[in-house]
């Protein structure tokens, strides 16, 4: 069964573009991946989906309901972690997340607020204006969570959080997901993507560009490498199998590699260079590779 | 209910400074009164000013002399700053969500714009109320060294349900430019100037009797207090102007705002 349908689902801002003609469905059990550089589209695909906008056309169901038609019965059983959280600075904690639980149906949500507030360390006494961007998120993550909804919608999660926390924050989403809850998740870091979702689709523009298994995502492989030397024998590396996107300036030598890494490290071991980097590209550098 | 609870403890604030504000300036009135009670000297100054003065600030038939002639001269004030509180009250109650970026919180919950939008407005009806009584009670209590009668209290009565109604007409303009407009920014002052222009239009009025047709325009003209103690009641023409304007906006801003996409 489809958590998630959007059908043809394109919005417009006044002129300006938002999303066109967005097609995506997202499976019972899944954690998918939404990946775009900002300014693609995702954040109006997660706000038309819950209702923030109103599509030009096209139609978006959650749960098989429709998204405009059934709003609130559908929102019962989504929790939303928008990249930016805002709540009433003059609340404490405890009363947002109070107030919040007032409007589930789920009678647990109090017990599993306090269960998570204990994970991520968050101080539930506090005002929220004197929380910082992290723990304004932390209540976030609580507050989205709470009442344990069916299907998690997180639109930039980790921002703000030190790498301690996203381990924290990955390992309860992934919990949630083993306890049956599925989650669509969008981020513009890739590395993220990759080591938590299953399917993924990838937005630029406005629109999806490629939807697939997270596995053969994988198998393309892409790092990029830069060398930097007097004397790179720019030759040796170019005709290197697997080797593309190469912009030669100077005394740098840069490239897309995709093959055994083991070629790569014997060929640099053999030159005498000042410096060798070996990163995972950008999204936006695997778009320009790919979609150029 | 909870809703409920919380808007009005966000709004209460608000109310305790503009409740606060209303009792000073009560007190502050009256204690001018006293010059003017039952003073005969004020009545033979009050006659020599030419009309065209006296009716350009709304004097030509008050006898500050008398408790109830005085409340009449000063309703047109209370009318002015309960309409500025309410327009902002209703223009604030459904902006500030989008303003202070909320929106994207509570709109995402499980409960629909329309409950939202009752929720609010009960919330700020009961404001409007709370306030109501506090202009009851401090203009009482400012009055209490003279002598009040029967026709005092039936006088203020009246002018404190006038003083509720006004609120109630600004409470929905606001309320529905908050809830039409996309740009909460303008929404808000755009309310505001509203008021100050509708009483600007009540003044204006009063210099010429060829805007007569004008009376309707301006809801300050709907509750003259200087008509309702000669007349003794409120005008019922007025009044169920009065409802139109409130349920007309209030059906457009349920219609509208359900539908608008919100700005975040």
């Amino acid at each position: 069964m489809n958590v998630i349908e959007l059908n043809q689902l394109t919005k417009y801002y006044g002129k300006s573009r938002g999303i066109e003609q967005v097609t995506l469905d997202v499976k019972e059990g899944e954690i998918f991946g939404f990946i775009g550089p900002n300014g693609a589209g995702k954040s109006t695909t997660i706000r038309t989906m819950l209702g923030l906008l109103y599509p030009d056309s096209g139609t978006a169901k959650i749960f098989g309901k429709d998204c405009f038609m059934s709003g609130p019965e559908i929102r019962q059983e989504i929790g939303y972690l928008p990249s930016e959280v805002f709540y009433y600075d003059k609340m404490k904690v405890i009363d947002l997340l109070n107030y919040t639980a007032g409007f589930f149906k789920n009678k647990n949500s109090k017990v599993k607020m306090r269960e998570l507030a204990e994970i991520m360390e968050l101080d539930l006494k506090k005002r929220i204006e004197d929380l910082s961007y992290g723990n304004k998120k932390k209540v976030g993550i609580v507050q989205g969570l709470m009442h344990s909804p069916k299907l998690i919608v997180l639109d930039e999660p980790t921002s703000g959080l030190d790498p301690l926390m996203q381990q924290k924050f990955f390992d309860i989403i992934k919990k949630e997901n083993q306890n049956g809850a599925s989650v669509f998740f969008s981020s513009h870091i890739l590395a993220e993507v990759q080591s938590l979702c299953n399917r993924v689709a990838i937005i630029k523009d406005g629109q999806i560009i490629k939807v697939d298994d997270i596995k053969s995502m994988r198998e393309d492989n892409y790092k990029k490498v830069t060398l930097k030397g007097n004397q790179i024998p720019s030759d040796q590396f170019i005709n290197l199998q697997g080797v593309t996107n190469i912009h030669h300036v100077d005394r740098e030598l840069k490239f897309f590699y995709k093959g055994d890494i083991n070629q790569l490290t014997h060929l640099v071991s053999q030159n005498s260079l000042k410096d060798v980097l070996i990163e995972e590209p950008t999204l936006e550098e695997i778009f320009m590779h790919y979609y150029r | 209910m909870h809703i409920l609870k919380w808007e009005i403890k966000a709004q209460f604030k608000t109310l305790l400074i503009w409740s606060v504000v209303f009792i000073v300036l009560i007190f502050m009135m009256t204690s001018e009164f006293s010059a003017y009670y039952d003073n005969p000297e004020m009545s033979d100054v009050l006659e020599a000013m030419p009309e065209g003065m006296l009716k350009a600030f709304s004097m030509e038939n008050a006898n500050l002399t008398t408790t109830t002639g005085y409340i009449s001269l000063v309703a047109l004030y209370f009318y002015i700053m309960v309409g500025v509180y309410a327009v902002l009250l209703g223009n604030g109650i459904i902006a500030k969500e989008e303003r202070d970026k909320t929106a994207e919180f509570l709109l995402t919950l499980p409960v629909s714009r329309r409950k939202l939008l009752f929720i609010k407005w009960l919330a700020a009806l009961i404001n409007t109320i709370l306030l109501s009584l506090v202009i009851f009670a401090a203009t009482t209590a400012a009055m209490q060294p003279y002598d009040l009668d029967q026709a005092f209290f039936k006088f203020l009565t009246q002018i404190t349900v006038s003083c509720f109604i006004i609120m109630l007409i600004f409470l929905s303009i606001g309320y529905l430019m908050a809830s039409v407009l996309k740009r909460y920014k303008s929404s808000g002052k755009l309310s505001a100037v509203l008021v100050f222009f509708l009483y600007l239009a009540n003044d204006i009025m009063a210099l010429s009797d060829k805007l007569e047709f004008m009376k309707y325009l301006t809801p300050f003209k709907y509750f003259e207090a200087q008509k309702i103690l000669k007349e003794g009641s409120l005008d019922t023409t007025y009044l169920i102007i009065s409802g139109g304007i409130v349920i007309v906006s209030m059906i457009t801003a349920f219609i509208i705002y359900p539908k608008r996409d919100i700005k975040i």
